[in-house]
């Protein structure tokens, strides 16, 4: 009772014209943040945050949290329409979304995404207003063995995503963790493969790469394919027509999906950690592992699109619970909002929703709010965005090569990102070529130094024995969902050659 | 070999842009008068990401500078965050004699060129003045029923060997670690971590025995109970917790801190120096600084021109001498 008392008074605090007119900008803002390549949340979020130093602090972080949610909402229309995660927790939205808009069905995945992210932020908010402090306890008793088994969990989708080509599969993951291995060593403070050069200390940010491979890579591609010499049709324009909204089909494949990437984004959210990334990456591995038609996976499946966009928007919820009930951040993004706190006169910390409670209840009850905005602003705006594949594709690739460049270098102002970009591109290309997969070497780049960083964290704590992994409770739970998900293939296959046709008839509704 | 040269390539062209820009804005200034400084836009580095210490204290700065309209131009802030400040303070360096590059110090300006090969050490830049230090908590998990230094210490010595974590391996916090574990007598395992987050939850679900911190990302914690607050490392007491006592009550001396100043780039002309001097001291004594060293409860301590310098110099002999010690550095 006392949380719907508070949730109703935060969203009359947030309902007052001028928050309301921040929400607004705020997710606008984010859908450009998040549309452009390169220019991830925490980016976006760094940028805007000095403007806020002179609002009331309820505004601000209304805006601000806007900005978060919305751009997780924009990262997708690159990552289907032009196959270029604009951060990491939208690269499991290209495996599908991208075959997707090749098929022509730009239209249904972009719309069934906003959906499921609409879905997502709700769950998501709705966890956060009634389950906050339960939840807290998850994030407090996160060290670093239980990150280690949680990017684990993450890491098995190079599984999934390697698929039959094993060889070439594990080559290109392990290109990926070799580039993880450039910059200072945290564990020593050695520089590897850094050549003398400052801008490598810090070793090679995952956008430049995943921008290169995915996105030049493509372009490269599409080119040598011909793609230049016909028009692209992805799909008729007009809203209404056919193809445009999604079938039945799609909305009854997604509905299982969204259901369970929300409560799985949530909850991984709440890890400090890279929690939006691997929740997708999880998100992914279990609908393919549940699905009764995996091979679709990778070609254009519904499920594959709508489960990592659920988790990813989740995430972002899930990972304002730590932030709003213990002042601790759990992501680049949420420690970018900490610093707002204190420039905003707030004492960040387990004591600050009983302290400002307009402040933290203003902020849940506008993430609400902020998610129907999102959903309005997305379904009307999708045709004006989808239209951009009415672009015959040899206009399209140099604004996509451009944007490209430019997404890279607003990142770091770093000219030498763009050089790895470019390079990146041409070894897509190349990659694409031979049969190897540049996801399993994005994945692997993402996860390898957080891999590493937190198993030699746990080791320096265990005095280097393993046993580290099932002496703590959380890491026991850990281990059993790892467990859990390495077998879910298997009884899928199991349950598939039990029936197979109930599950064919099914699909074809 | 082929990303070596192309890397040196992107380099030398990037170097190249820098200097045709350094290059036209000296040209400018050096034919400047003394009393027509400051007459151009200003540009302000911030060597960190947004949020962090070094970027709210240069951003309170300016906020500072423009409201009281002590800086007659435009100050353009730039967050050139990267190579722990080598990317920053890096490009800083490559303003060598323009009066208008300026940016703010941590404990990386000093740490970072021991253990990179970054191409400036902190001698090589103009100093203006030290304003603050940033000193740091020792705190432990409050299930570990150790309220006092003295009970942390014999339940250490007790343990042989106790986890202790803090941001970073070649930086303040380490030499904290170390410094206290030699002189109280127990040894430690230290836990670098990249991300104040991590390292806070690494201490509440007990995977950690202890950790050091700036006082402003724990004091949220320690007000709710979740952390136990041991010592202080700053010369006088937290003023909003006067009880946590300080390290020098208990007996450690010369506790490294993180400086908190301002520096111009190589080589910079006297009489911007001289100006920045006296209009940050100018800057120190508006009621906005102080509410802003009281908010992240930083310490006080001004340090104009070559006393910075002996600082700077003091401060880094310590810190090297304590990295051979431990073998951080070799």
């Amino acid at each position: 009772m006392e949380i719907l008392g508070n949730l109703v008074g935060g969203i009359g605090h947030a309902v007052s014209p001028l928050n309301l007119a921040l929400l607004a900008a705020g997710v606008l803002l984010g859908m450009v943040v998040g549309v452009m390549p390169g220019l991830g949340p925490s980016a976006g979020l760094a940028i805007l945050l000095p403007l806020t130093f002179s609002l009331d602090p309820t505004g601000a972080i209304v805006m601000l949290a806007a900005v978060y949610y919305g751009a997780m909402y924009g990262g997708t229309i690159t990552s289907v329409l032009i196959n270029t995660p604009g951060e990491s927790a939208t690269v499991a939205s290209t495996f599908d979304g991208y075959p997707l808009a090749q098929q022509g069905r730009a239209g249904p995945a972009l719309v069934m995404a906003a959906v499921a992210s609409f879905v997502a932020g709700t769950v998501g908010t709705l966890m956060l207003s009634v389950a906050a402090p339960v939840t807290a306890g998850v994030a407090e008793s996160f060290g670093p063995p239980e990150l280690f088994l949680l990017v684990m969990a993450g890491l098995l989708t190079l599984i999934v995503v390697i698929g039959k080509n094993r060889l070439l599969g594990v080559i290109s993951a392990i290109i990926g963790f070799a580039l993880a291995t450039v910059g200072i060593d945290i564990g020593g403070g050695e520089q590897r493969y850094t050549f003398g050069s400052p801008e490598l200390i810090n070793g090679i940010d995952f956008i430049p790469v995943a921008i290169g491979l995915f996105g030049v890579g493509e372009v490269l591609w599409t080119l040598y394919n011909g793609g230049h010499l016909e028009r692209l049709r992805y799909f008729k324009l007009k809203a209404g027509s056919q193809g445009f909204w999604p079938t039945r089909t799609d909305w009854r494949e997604s509905r299982g999906p969204s259901v369970r990437g929300s409560f799985l984004g949530f909850f991984v959210g709440v890890a400090p950690g890279a929690g939006a990334t691997i929740a997708s990456l999880m998100s992914y591995s279990l609908e393919k592992s549940l699905s009764k038609r995996p091979e679709r996976f990778g070609k254009g499946a519904m499920p594959g699109l709508v489960g990592p966009e659920a988790a990813n928007n989740a995430a972002t919820s899930g990972a304002m619970v730590p932030l709003l009930t213990l002042g601790i951040p759990g992501s680049a993004a949420t420690a970018v909002l900490l610093g707002g706190f204190l420039m905003w006169d707030l004492k960040p910390g387990p004591l600050l929703m009983e302290q400002e409670p307009d402040f933290a209840w203003g902020l849940i009850g506008s993430m609400y709010l902020g998610n129907a905005m999102l959903l309005a602003i997305n379904v009307f705006c999708i045709p004006i965005f989808a239209s951009l594949a009415r672009v015959p594709f040899r206009d399209l690739a140099p604004v996509i090569l451009v944007m490209c460049a430019l997404g890279t270098f607003t990142v770091n102002d770093s000219i030498i990102e763009v050089g790895i970009m470019a390079v990146c591109g041409v070894l897509g290309f190349f990659m694409r070529l031979f049969g190897l997969v540049p996801a399993a070497t994005v994945i692997a780049l993402v996860l390898g130094p957080m891999a590493e960083e937190t198993l030699r964290q746990s080791m320096i704590i265990s005095g280097g024995s393993f046993a580290v992994f099932v002496q703590r409770p959380g890491s026991l739970v850990l281990l059993g969902v790892i467990v859990v998900l390495s077998l879910l293939p298997l009884y899928g296959a199991w349950a598939r050659r039990r029936a197979p046709d109930q599950s064919r008839s099914g699909e074809r509704v | 070999m082929r990303f070596r040269i192309r890397s040196a390539l992107a380099a030398a062209l990037a170097m190249a842009l820098l200097t045709a820009c350094g290059a036209g804005s000296t040209g400018g200034g050096s034919a400047e008068s003394a009393e027509d400084y400051p007459s151009k836009q200003l540009d302000w580095t911030i060597a960190f990401g947004p949020g962090g210490g070094n970027d709210i204290m240069a951003r309170t700065m300016v906020d500072i500078l423009k409201k009281k309209k002590l800086y007659p131009e435009d100050i353009r802030m730039e967050n050139r965050d990267g190579g722990s400040g080598a990317t920053g303070w890096g490009h800083l360096f490559s303003k060598r004699g323009d009066g208008y590059a300026i940016s703010t110090t941590s404990g990386s300006f000093i740490t970072t060129p021991m253990q990179a090969k970054t191409g400036w050490t902190w001698k090589d830049f103009t100093p203006v003045g030290l304003m603050a230090t940033d000193n740091s908590l020792f705190t432990v998990n409050p299930k570990s029923n150790i309220t006092t230094w003295e009970a942390w210490v014999d339940s250490a010595k007790e343990k042989g060997t106790v986890k202790v974590g803090g941001i970073g391996t070649v930086n303040v916090d380490f030499i904290q670690h170390a410094m206290l574990a030699q002189q109280a007598g127990y040894k430690i395992d230290y836990v670098p971590f990249n991300e104040e987050g991590q390292l806070i939850t690494s201490l509440s679900s007990g995977a950690l025995d202890a950790i050091v911190s700036n006082p402003s990302e724990v004091v949220g914690q320690i007000d709710a109970k979740k952390m136990n607050a041991l010592l202080y490392t700053g010369k006088k007491p937290l003023p909003s917790h006067p009880h946590i006592p300080t390290g020098e009550s208990l007996g450690y001396e010369d506790l490294p801190s993180t400086p908190r100043g301002l520096i111009l780039a190589p080589d910079a002309p006297e009489h911007a120096q001289k100006w920045w001097t006296d209009t940050m001291k100018k800057v120190v004594a508006t009621p906005e600084w102080k509410a802003y060293l009281k908010k992240n409860d930083l310490t006080p301590d001004e340090r104009w021109g070559d006393d910075f310098t002996a600082y700077l110099q003091e401060t880094s002999g310590l810190l090297e001498t304590k990295l051979r010690e431990q073998g951080a550095l070799k």
